[in-house]
């Protein structure tokens, strides 16, 4: 719970519909879509404005709490969850376009837009917007800068960081900076670059301007049938070692089809198939069959026993649709799923699908698979039962080896969920302290006092303020009890 | 724990066995109105799931005020249930929260008596004739027209329009065309589709039984319902013509009542239960082929009584039955074409009732219906999807969010440019009436079946013609 000056003071600023301080109603803002780890907050604000942002950072920072910025909770690192009684400032109130540049395919928005909105205000002009994580008709373009957000299409467009072109932040000690903007280049170091994908450690970002795309001329959609995994993964290896480039390459693997076609987003996958690989190549009418023609050869030559091709856009949209609700629908196998989300070199997807499901077989588990093959980024989903105590210790050893196997492989331990509490443990296994200390004292410089979102992304024991006893950067739930930090 | 807790716990826990689990993926929460304009994520489905959860659980308790405030202000419009990549019956575990929360802490005197009101004949039917009275004497359009401004209560306002709005909507445009001299007007008045003499000119029809369906007819059996009874009598004569027009043999069904849907969705399982009971018996005995409903609020809660009455020994297979054999009147008209009638010239928008698209998934019908009225132009409404804040008796219930809700509604029917919207439960042609009314607007709401019942008089398809 919050300081009664402070849930007074939060009201001033947001209404008093805008504050919730009760403590029972804050209970659904513990976690996000990752809900192994829960943590209630000390209090939520929905502010509406950049003011209102601003005004709540100082007065909730005056008290010595720490910040954490909400999206629509659909994250899956725990990015969200507010340690040590942090105040939540959830962005879904800030949900306005506030404009739309067709001319110059610019779009200026809240943070509370959702992703898929976007797209569909920019369709009148012929426009779009082009990262389009598999969560896109819930999660919002905040949360997306957040985590700088990949999705299918990044295979040929890449992830956020490439669209968005100027941000409006709230620093941590309220000021207001303006970083880019206007499409332009902007002189002197690169703020938007470094902001992006800062999941809530340097800033609020209060206003977001990104880059739309023309709607593509053509697209074609391939789906291949394949028997084996390995095989779906060799003919994505082979197609991109050809010079190919779709716009996207997807593999759903057989538990999975089958929890799609089980649920109403069924897609029309054989369900006896163990690898349905979509494939999609976008752009000028001229050259897309033969680009589609080359990639069903290559799907055939790596042994899929049939390669169908979407024939409407309806057709499209379902295979598609299958794609991009297989999170939800694991909840058809098993009560409770820990999805992974590593990335490995595409050429070893073959050895890695096979890694992965012998681990699986090694710990009694079912694992299934979906994920971003085109570049190579794995989502592997242990499914199991909370309830089974003995199954939940196989499920954590099973997932450190898949990772293992991963960075061993040269791969990395997130492609595009973000580290947050998930994976802020395993960020040793691919940087070394000199990479770790460079990324600390860059978020000192955001963040001097440690109050936005602490306890993310960076292991508190690799912090060298905590090295050299300086204090202790670890924050539990008694943060909200420990002395203000200086304000900067 | 109570037992209505167990009961929400059991539910809760058939879910996850039946792996119809939320995952708390938040692909619901822009399908949900109330969090859509409150931004809180207590007002989401995810949200109220996580509170029941937490009841459930022993980490909150039925009488909080978290638990009270965000499971009633769920308008149960049930969206979030065709977005579920899990299946979650979010509806179902609804109707359990509220039992477990009406058995906490009193449900607002309000609500109990407006269901007290609908769920008793003895007091429905003087109700609905006071009701029908005043609005004859046409003081509640006057006062609607008359109460702008915030002086009256938003409640009190909003009762007193959607009485005015319940009344008939007045005749249609008639037809362009001089060929067609029947298509003259209907004059208004309570009976727009019966007091319209069809001139001597007009093509006779075929008799329509034998075209329609060369097959002995299917028997059906009219829910005619509380407030479609009290109320809507011209909606449900109107739904009997068309359905006899193409094809269906329209029986009485003595002894049913009100469906209890607005129990159920008020968490009163017992008198949902009890309601349901005399409903099964009284379609079984009337011995119908298929049960036709025109309001789908309604229509969602018959076809669910399997459930409702599933830990019932004696009724589960029986209601299990009966509730297969529920069809909404679009589905039986789409299923028989339907027949086509004469030209109506006019521009619609259609309005998807919540328990039509989300609870029930009937999509498509109700196009297929307007489709054969000719000289019908479908507009496309903005947010069609979305409820109207009227959700039974939440527009009374909740007058500031339902009327923020039913005052969005209201705008994208004005922005549609349509002359009239039609829609398919009188719940939501009340609340989106009144909310016209309130607004100045003359734009009428009709049923689906009023519109074809027109365009089927116009074409003389009633023979005798109906008094």
């Amino acid at each position: 719970m919050i300081p009664k000056a402070l849930a007074v003071s939060l009201t001033g600023i947001c209404g008093s519909d805008g504050v919730i301080a009760d403590r029972d109603r804050l209970l659904v803002y513990e976690s996000d879509a990752l809900t192994a780890y829960r943590h209630r907050p000390g209090a939520v604000v929905l502010p509406r404005t950049t003011d209102e942002v601003r005004r709540a950072v100082q007065a909730i920072t005056r008290h010595g709490l720490p910040i954490v910025p909400r999206g629509a909770g659909t994250g899956l690192s725990g990015g969200a969850v507010p340690l040590g009684g942090a105040v939540v400032i959830g962005t879904a109130r800030m949900n306005r376009i506030l404009s739309i540049d067709a001319a110059n395919r610019r779009a200026v928005l809240q943070p509370g837009v959702i992703n898929a909105e976007l797209s569909a205000a920019a369709a009148p002009h012929g426009l779009y917007y082009a990262p389009d994580p598999s969560s896109q008709t819930a999660c919002t373009i905040g949360g997306n800068v957040a985590e700088n957000s990949g999705g299918p299409h990044c295979l040929k467009y890449g992830v956020t960081s490439r669209y968005v072109t100027g941000l409006t932040v709230v620093l941590a000690d309220g000021s207001v900076v303006r970083l880019g903007g206007q499409g332009r280049e902007a002189p002197g170091y690169d703020l938007v670059g470094l902001f992006v994908g800062s999941e809530g450690c340097f800033g609020i970002a209060t206003e977001v301007e990104v880059g739309l795309l023309p709607v593509p001329e053509g697209v074609r959609t391939l789906l291949g049938i394949f028997d084996r995994i390995e095989d779906a993964g060799r003919a994505v290896s082979d197609i991109v070692s050809a010079g190919l480039l779709p716009a996207a390459m997807e593999i759903i693997d057989g538990p999975t089809i089958r929890a799609v076609e089980d649920s109403v987003f069924a897609a029309g996958y054989p369900t006896d198939a163990e690898a349905a690989l979509v494939i999609e190549f976008d752009g000028l009418e001229a050259g897309l069959d033969a680009e589609a023609a080359r990639a069903a050869e290559f799907c055939r030559r790596a042994g899929a026993r049939e390669v169908r091709s979407a024939k409407d856009e309806e057709e499209r949209l379902a295979l598609w649709k299958g794609r991009k609700k297989a999170f939800g629908a694991m909840g058809r196998i098993a009560p409770d799923l820990l999805v992974q989300d590593a990335t490995v070199p595409r050429t070893t997807l073959p050895a890695i699908l096979k890694g992965i499901s012998e681990i699986g077989k090694r710990y009694g588990l079912v694992v299934a698979n979906v994920f971003h093959a085109g570049d190579g980024n794995l989502h592997p989903n242990i499914l199991f039962d909370r309830r089974d105590e003995a199954e939940l210790e196989r499920v954590e050893r099973a997932s450190k080896e898949i990772m293992q196997i991963c960075v061993d492989s040269g791969g990395t331990i997130t492609g595009e969920h973000g580290v947050g509490l998930d994976k802020k443990h395993h960020m040793p296994l691919i940087y070394g302290q000199a990479e770790l200390d460079t990324m600390w004292g860059i978020r000192r410089v955001f963040d001097p006092g440690d109050v936005l979102n602490p306890g993310k992304v960076l292991p508190e024991e690799t912090d060298p303020a905590a090295r050299a006893g300086w204090g202790d950067g670890a924050v539990g739930e008694d943060l909200a009890a420990a002395p203000a930090p200086a304000p900067a | 724990m109570s037992a209505a807790t167990d009961t929400l716990a059991l539910a809760l826990k058939e879910q996850e066995e039946g792996l119809l689990n939320c995952v708390h993926c938040g692909f619901c929460l822009p399908a949900c109105p109330t969090y859509r304009r409150l931004g809180d994520e207590a007002d989401s489905p995810r949200g109220r799931l996580h509170l029941m959860r937490a009841v459930v659980e022993g980490r909150l308790s039925a009488d909080s005020d978290a638990f009270q405030l965000h499971i009633s202000r769920c308008l149960g419009c049930r969206a979030c249930e065709p977005v579920c990549p899990s299946g979650v019956a979010y509806g179902q575990l609804l109707e359990l929260a509220r039992q477990v929360g009406g058995e906490a802490r009193r449900p607002p005197l309000l609500n109990r008596l407006l269901l007290r009101v609908f769920g008793t004949g003895w007091i429905a039917r003087p109700a609905m004739f006071a009701a029908r009275m005043l609005r004859a004497t046409g003081l509640p359009a006057l006062a609607a027209r008359l109460l702008s401004g915030d002086s009256t209560p938003k409640g009190a306002r909003l009762g007193v329009a959607m009485l005015a709005a319940s009344g008939s909507p007045g005749a249609l445009p008639a037809a362009a065309d001089p060929e067609h001299p029947g298509s003259d007007p209907a004059p208004g008045g309570d009976h727009p589709a019966g007091n319209g003499t069809p001139s001597d000119s007009t093509p006779p029809a075929p008799p329509t039984a034998a075209l329609a369906s060369p097959t002995p007819p299917t028997t059906v059996g009219l829910l005619t319902g509380c407030v479609q009874a009290g109320l809507f009598s011209r909606v449900n004569e109107a739904t009997a013509r068309v359905l006899e027009a193409n094809g269906y043999e329209v029986v009485p069904v003595p002894g049913q009542g009100c469906c209890g849907a607005l129990h159920a969705h008020a968490g009163d399982l017992e008198a949902a239960r009890a309601m349901a009971r005399r409903n099964v018996e009284a379609f079984e005995a009337a011995g119908v082929d298929l049960l036709a409903m025109n309001a789908s609020g309604c229509g969602a809660a018959m076809a669910e009584y399997g459930t409702l009455l599933a830990h019932d020994d004696r009724m589960a297979e029986r209601a299990a039955a009966l509730a297969a054999r529920v069809r909404d009147v679009s589905e039986l008209l789409a299923a028989r074409g339907p027949l086509p009638g004469a030209e109506v010239p006019m521009e619609v928008t259609w309005d998807a009732p919540c328990h039509l698209l989300h609870a029930q998934g009937v999509a498509s019908p109700p196009t297929t219906v307007l489709a054969a009225v000719p000289g019908l132009r479908m507009l496309p409404l903005a947010g069609a999807q979305e409820c109207c804040g009227g959700a039974g008796i939440y527009g009374l219930t909740h007058p500031r969010l339902g009327g923020w809700i039913g005052a969005d509604k209201v705008r994208s029917v004005l922005d549609s440019g349509a002359a009239a919207l039609v829609t398919g439960n009188p719940g939501c042609m009340m609340q989106i009436g009144a909310g016209l009314r309130l607004r100045g607007s003359s734009v009428p709401v009709l049923h689906l079946v009023e519109v074809l019942d027109e365009s089927y008089r116009r074409a003389g398809r009633y023979q005798p013609e109906v008094p």
